[in-house]
């Protein structure tokens, strides 16, 4: 029994080692983010001498931060809220109506899942142009609401099926209508899935790269982080400390996040891997 | 009667109101780009000219009749593929194994290894740029190491490794997760009983453990099996498919062909056979799926 125990003391030093080196790229680039060049040049493994914020202050400015930050929020949240609210009226009433048109727009409205994006990127490109949702960042939040629909439709169907009839038919009684009756008695109950959709999907639109690529790359007014950082980069790619600044900027909003949501983000991740 | 008609009526026009919205934002994502798609792989088109030329099957003889840009990208793509899944799947097995093993630092252990899958792909592609051009210099000189002086991105051998060795960085947290998940459905009074019967810990592992984690490796699999097909954004900022276009995965090609070649049609074409693969695999795995299920 104590070499058992010591074993696993053992294990677990050598696993929080491994964990480390693990982490070691991220911590280096935030290292080098708050030195001068001339250090990172010297030395990449160093402690910074000084603490170089200027840097922080100079991307902050050039790629103007708040803009992006502000960009983000706006296509993530405005995309979240379609899918959300769309996908789960459309899969209540799917699942809840037995009939050869109902499942086959189920299967419609999953099937797209498999379209790989690079089959559609330059059509719906043009398509997007024509119906002015291109170079705008509400155009691209309202794109979402189709490309995060399948696997949104696909985990509350499966959901709702599991809550029974009953509880709308008692609803129903009461004279409350269709609408009512989805948004004060099923909706509510929907939160857990709604939480696991959020945060699959948030993660997901919040770092998308080649739509927004495509989107709102024309103007550094509609930009998103990552494509703020994939052109920073380009532009400054021999100073080192200013791209680890802008790459330290455009992640530490999702670590900030996950440190404090972490048991969340994690369970709603495995759940929608498990569901989906 | 009437009323009743009525009252279905009623219902028809609600059905519409709650499922219309979402078939219109699906059909305008998914739908009609792609079937416009499929008319432009039919086409000569770079974008440029004013309407695209019809010509039939040209496109696709042409793939098949030897484009070597995509032959290596689809040998690039199956033997990334093939050996990002192993890999992933051998070490989250591994590493959730090991956490599963009730260690003090069980929970900030798996936050650690989950922290690269919230990261944006490009981002990590270029973290890891960073880290073989300047990090390793660094290192090299510090331990002398002759594995740090090694050209990690200049070398189209290792460029591949580079690509493999990062994407499993990024995305090792996620599978993680889902294994201990896996494991925590296995009853401990199973392991329990093995371990009375004498099974060491190997063979505890390789006949109760890993048969019972059977659901939790399927899904893994087909999960990690369909993110290698579309491997794009960590190679677009790691290699930028250098050195000497060693490194373009089918996605890559395809991207090079529309956007960087203006070949519209084309590229499209290529993308077409790209979900012509996509869509058999998917069936392949689904029957797999089926079959299990009723042989539970």
């Amino acid at each position: 029994m104590k070499n058992k125990r010591r074993a696993l003391n053992l294990l677990e030093i050598a696993m929080i080692i491994i964990a480390f080196v693990f982490l070691y790229p991220i911590l280096l680039v935030l290292i080098n983010s708050l030195k001068s060049f001339q250090e990172v040049m010297m030395d990449v493994i160093a402690l910074p001498k000084a603490l170089a914020f200027e840097n922080y202050s100079y991307v902050w400015q050039y790629i103007n931060y708040p803009r992006l930050f502000l960009n983000n929020v706006v296509i993530t949240g405005l995309g979240l809220a379609g899918i959300v609210f769309f996908s789960a009226i459309a899969a209540y009433k799917l699942s809840r109506t037995r009939s050869r048109i109902s499942t086959v727009i189920y299967f419609l409205c999953i099937m797209p899942m498999l379209i790989p994006f690079q089959s559609i990127m330059v059509t719906l490109l043009k398509l997007a142009k024509m119906l002015h949702l291109s170079d705008s960042i509400w155009g691209l939040g309202i794109q979402y609401w189709g490309f995060g629909a399948p696997l949104a439709v696909f985990i509350y169907h499966g959901f709702i099926k599991g809550i029974p009839r009953e509880i709308d038919e008692s609803a129903m009684m009461d004279g409350a209508s269709s609408f009512r009756t989805f948004f004060s008695v099923i909706f509510p109950l929907l939160k857990p899935v709604t939480a696991t959709i959020v945060i699959i999907q948030g993660m997901w639109i919040w770092n998308d790269f080649l739509l927004p690529l495509l989107m709102v790359n024309g103007s550094t007014e509609t930009k998103t982080l990552t494509l703020a950082a994939y052109t920073f980069v380009g532009q400054y790619n021999t100073d080192w400390q200013y791209t680890m600044t802008a790459l330290m900027m455009a992640v530490l909003p999702s670590i900030i996040l996950f440190i404090f949501m972490q048991k969340h983000i994690v369970k709603g991740v495995t759940a929608g891997a498990v569901k989906g | 009667m009437n009323k009743l008609f009525g009252r279905n009526k009623l219902s028809r026009i609600e059905f519409g109101l709650f499922t219309l919205p979402v078939l219109l934002c699906v059909a305008f994502a998914f739908y009609v780009p792609f079937f416009m798609s499929m008319m432009y792989s039919l086409t000569e088109w770079n974008g440029i000219a004013k309407s695209p030329t019809f010509i039939g099957l040209d496109n696709f003889r042409q793939i098949f009749s030897g484009d070597a840009n995509f032959t290596a990208a689809s040998l690039f793509t199956v033997k990334y593929s093939f050996l990002y899944i192993i890999l992933i799947n051998v070490f989250a097995i591994l590493i959730a194994v090991i956490l599963d093993q009730k260690l003090k630092s069980a929970s900030f252990l798996r936050a650690a290894f989950f922290i690269p899958y919230i990261l944006s792909l490009v981002v990590v592609g270029f973290i890891w740029k960073f880290i073989f051009m300047q990090g390793f210099n660094s290192f090299s000189e510090l331990t002398g190491w002759g594995i740090f002086e090694l050209s990690w991105l200049g070398d189209p051998k290792l460029a591949f490794y580079s690509v493999l060795i990062v994407s499993v960085w990024q995305s090792i947290g996620f599978y993680i997760v889902i294994y201990i998940a896996g494991l925590q459905s296995v009853p401990q009074e199973m392991l329990e009983a093995a371990t009375v019967d004498g099974a060491g810990p190997f063979k505890r592992f390789f006949n109760v453990t890993l048969p019972l984690l059977a659901p939790a490796i399927t899904i893994s699999l087909f999960l990690s099996l369909t993110n290698a097909i579309k491997i794009f954004d960590v190679i677009l900022s790691l290699t930028g498919g250098g050195p000497g276009g060693t490194t373009y995965s089918v996605a890559y090609d395809i991207y090079r062909d529309t956007f960087q070649n203006n070949l519209y049609g084309y590229g499209t074409a290529k993308a077409l056979l790209l979900f012509l693969v996509v869509l058999v695999i998917t069936i392949v795995q689904l029957t797999y799926f089926k079959r299990r299920e009723v042989e539970n």
